[in-house]
């Protein structure tokens, strides 16, 4: 009796417990750990009655209490599966056992669900589908389940025997075929969809032309509709449900299957649409196509996504979008390449050969060849007279000197070799005689060209050619370094300047030679140098003046005469002709008084 | 290079010249011919026999003689018979009837192009070239000959013609002579007619001169450019 009253005890806590948490379902969205552990606590204490009350019929899992301390979900689970499987196994084979039984009669208490109203039989019938289809969970006893059970069975051929009282189910129902699963009954759905072919049937034939339409009438109708809509969307669930599974098992169907079984049902669904027959696969086809083509061209005249609408600004598209995107674009300027410790060893190799191979890319200073006019004119003698020689004879002799070369160069080595070894031997020998070391000579650079004959050293141009045409003006005169030459008037200040200052070192030095010259003279010839002497031409100036045979114009810068020498002279001739002038004019004078004389002495 | 014998001097393993080896790869090769045909990249012909051409049948050509090249060819007619019978073995005469020059070949023909140069030679000589110069066709195999006419460069009548001629000629010739020197070519300078013998260079080079004196330039000048593509040529040999 105490057993019974604890657990009657615990049996109301645990209902508490679940209504409180039922009442308020929203709490659940978010987590609960209070809630969670009031859960698992319940839980124990279901299972230890469970395991408490034991039972003669079936023995249950191993474990005698459940153990949730410091366990995880899965593992409490696990402990729970371990009771349930050997649970469900018994049930099972009692309600196969059941149904074959012919002795029980199915019809009893149905009064109650006739009085509720559908739709909370239609709830309940859910919840007890969703029961059936999870697993049974230990709370509810295995009678209770039974019940359950029988109950579910009940409800469906309940549904079916208010609608359609001709089928003859019960043999159907209880049929079991292959296919049969825990969710699904081929023989139910066979019934499910029989029925709704009549359905369709009986709403053709019956169009009552006579009916009022009326609101209410309607709202039963849809009423109605939505009812059956939600069981034959259960329906459809759960066969989806069921083919979901299937497939997972065996192959993937390919998808017009699943499209067409969808079909079935939402044609049958729908009202307006194609009547009851069976649509051939080409007219499916067209179905979905057409369907396709309706759900494309929706989507056109939708308004675009903001990546299809050409320029957008930032308030145009959501926050941070374009991070998501990954846009494509090109780059002018070709990427930097990336710097990683592959290429620098594949540079360190590089390096690394070169060394080895000796092969710097060191700058060689380059060097204008500069060519004498001499020279040039020499390399082409042009001859103005007909040749002596024949052309075959030209040929002849080049063929020869070709061939020639070679031989020389074959026996000038040989002679070289002997020449070189002489000098040094006689140049250690010479080393070690002497106690004075004498350097080794210089090795003449001056390489003698091939003889020419020697009139080709004279000029050989034709009489008539002249310097100008036959050498280029860069022959003539060598090409300034700055470029072109310029004129006083093109000349900036800085040119100018630079004239200027080039002029007068060139004069220093000009001078300085002077000078220094003047010294040595003066040092190795005394007489000699003092000739030339500043001081001496001084002294002479000064004697010839005190003789008197010349006189010193004093330079006081107003004379004109001075500066010039053009200026001396001209003035010089000035004075001269005045003279002769004043002369003439004196002459003149005399002879015409010597005139009137005569005149009057005349008698 | 010798080849050293194996085992030379103690322990060195000799190395053998490739000289050696190429030799005794291609009397193999050679002993291989005779067992089995060598799978060769070009057939192998052996040289024709020069009567399956046909020369023993004996091909003819002919240069026809204007009459102001008779009296030359009949003052130098032993300088020409005389190379083309005894070094080329063929056959020559002067057909007074068609003043033709007939070149023919015989049994005693050994090179097959000894027709051709024997007809380049003698038809060098009838153009107004020199004996000695037109030989040089026969000895040299790469010398061509080059005919064109003053009014291909430039159309000019009469005096210009004239004048353009005279550029050409010079004083004395000494213009032509003085491109003969420099460009190794013979000119032969045919009132409005120029035709140049040389090699393909030379005559190029040649032809450049001439054209320019054509067209106008002083002579002065054209040396002057003949000089500098001479000299150029004359560095890369």
């Amino acid at each position: 009796a105490g057993g019974k009253m604890a657990a009657v005890k615990g049996l109301e806590t645990c209902l508490r417990v679940a209504g409180a948490a039922a009442a308020r379902p929203e709490r659940f969205l978010s987590v609960q750990d209070g809630l969670s552990s009031d859960f698992r606590a319940l839980t124990k204490t279901l299972y230890d009655l469970n395991k408490a009350l034991g039972s003669n019929i079936v023995r249950g899992g191993p474990l005698k209490e459940l153990v949730i301390e410091n366990f995880d979900e899965e593992q409490i689970w696990q402990q729970l599966e371990l009771q349930n499987n050997e649970v469900l196994d018994f049930f099972k084979k009692s309600i196969a056992r059941d149904a074959k039984d012919e002795g029980l009669c199915l019809l009893s208490d149905q009064e109650e669900n006739d009085s509720d109203a559908e739709t909370s039989s239609d709830q309940e019938f859910e919840d007890n589908i969703m029961d059936a289809e999870t697993e049974q969970k230990n709370t509810k006893d295995k009678t209770k389940a039974k019940e359950k059970q029988s109950k579910l069975k009940e409800s469906i051929m309940q549904k079916c025997s208010d609608e359609d009282s001709d089928l003859d189910f019960d043999i159907e129902a209880l049929e079991k075929s292959i296919v049969d699963d825990k969710f699904f009954k081929l023989a139910e759905m066979e019934a499910f969809l029989e029925h709704a072919e009549k359905e369709n049937r009986e709403e053709e034939d019956d169009i009552n032309y006579f009916e009022d339409i009326i609101s209410d009438d309607e709202e039963e109708e849809s009423e109605g509709a939505t009812v059956k809509v939600r069981i034959s969307d259960m329906n459809e669930m759960m066969v989806e449900n069921m083919r979901s599974k299937e497939a997972s098992k065996k192959v993937t169907f390919s998808l017009p299957d699943d499209s067409e079984t969808e079909d079935i049902t939402d044609t049958q669904l729908e009202k307006g649409s194609d009547p009851s027959e069976i649509k051939s696969s080409f007219e499916k086809r067209q179905e979905k196509m057409s369907k396709k083509i309706k759900s494309l061209e929706d989507e056109l005249l939708k308004e675009k996504p903001w990546q299809l609408k050409g320029e957008v600004t930032g308030q145009k598209r959501p926050e941070n979008s374009l991070l998501e995107e990954t846009v494509l674009f090109d780059h002018a300027v070709r990427m930097a390449p990336v710097i990683t410790e592959e290429t620098t060893f594949q540079l360190e190799d590089i390096i690394k050969q070169r060394i080895l191979d000796e092969a710097w890319d060191d700058v060689v200073p380059k060097e204008k060849p500069k060519e004498d006019a001499f020279e040039y004119k020499k390399r082409i003698t042009l001859d103005a007279e007909k040749s002596k020689l024949s052309l075959a004879e030209i040929y002849e002799q080049e063929y020869m000197k070709l061939h020639q070369q070679k031989t020389e160069e074959e026996e000038n080595p040989e002679h070289k070799e002997i020449q070189e070894m002489m000098d040094s031997l006689f140049q250690k020998l010479d080393a070690l005689c002497n106690f004075h070391f004498i350097p080794k000579p210089p090795v003449p650079e001056v390489k003698i060209v091939s003889n020419l004959p020697a009139v080709s050293m004279e000029e050989v141009a034709p009489v008539a050619v002249s310097d100008a045409a036959l050498l280029a003006p860069e022959e003539i005169k060598e090409k300034n370094k700055a470029g072109d030459v310029k004129t006083d008037a093109e000349k900036t200040p800085t040119d100018k300047k630079r004239e200027r200052r080039k002029k007068k070192l060139r004069k220093r030095m000009k001078l300085r030679e002077k000078e220094k010259r003047q010294k040595l003279l003066e040092k190795m010839k005394p007489e000699q140098g003092t000739k030339l002497n500043k001081k001496a031409a001084a002294a002479a100036l000064k004697r010839l003046t005190k003789e008197g045979k010349v006189s010193l114009l004093k330079d006081e810068g107003k004379d004109k005469v001075l500066k010039s020498s053009q200026a001396f002279f001209s003035q010089l001739q000035d004075q001269v002709k005045m003279q002769i002038k004043d002369a003439s004019k004196l002459k003149k004078k005399q002879k015409k008084q010597t005139a009137t004389s005569v005149h009057k002495l005349k008698l | 290079m010798e080849t050293e014998a194996a085992g030379d001097g103690g322990g060195f393993t000799g190395v053998v010249s490739k000289r050696s080896r190429r030799k005794r790869r291609a009397a193999a090769g050679t002993a291989m011919d005779t067992a089995e045909p060598r799978p060769s990249k070009r057939p192998a012909f052996p040289p024709v026999a020069a009567e399956a051409l046909g020369v023993g049948k004996g091909e003819i050509r002919k240069v026809p003689v204007p009459a102001n090249r008779y009296t030359p060819l009949k003052e130098n007619w032993m300088k020409i018979y005389t190379p083309i019978v005894e070094h080329l073995q063929l056959q020559i005469r002067f057909n007074l009837k068609t003043r033709n020059v007939e070149i023919k070949t015989c049994q005693e023909t050994k090179d097959l192009s000894a027709l051709t140069k024997a007809a380049d030679f003698v038809k060098a000589f009838i153009l107004g070239f020199q004996v000695e110069d037109a030989l040089a066709l026969i000895r040299l195999d790469d010398l061509f000959l080059e005919s064109f006419e003053v009014t291909d460069v430039k159309p000019l009548k009469g005096d210009h013609l004239s004048r353009a001629i005279g550029r050409i000629a010079g004083k004395g010739g000494k213009t032509k002579f003085t491109i003969e020197n420099v460009t190794r070519t013979r000119i032969v300078l045919a009132d409005a007619k120029i035709h140049i013998l040389g090699s393909f260079q030379n005559i190029k080079m040649a032809r450049t001169a001439i054209c320019n004196l054509i067209l106008g330039s002083p002579p002065s000048k054209v040396y002057g450019n003949i000089r500098a593509v001479a000299s150029r040529a004359a560095e890369r040999f």
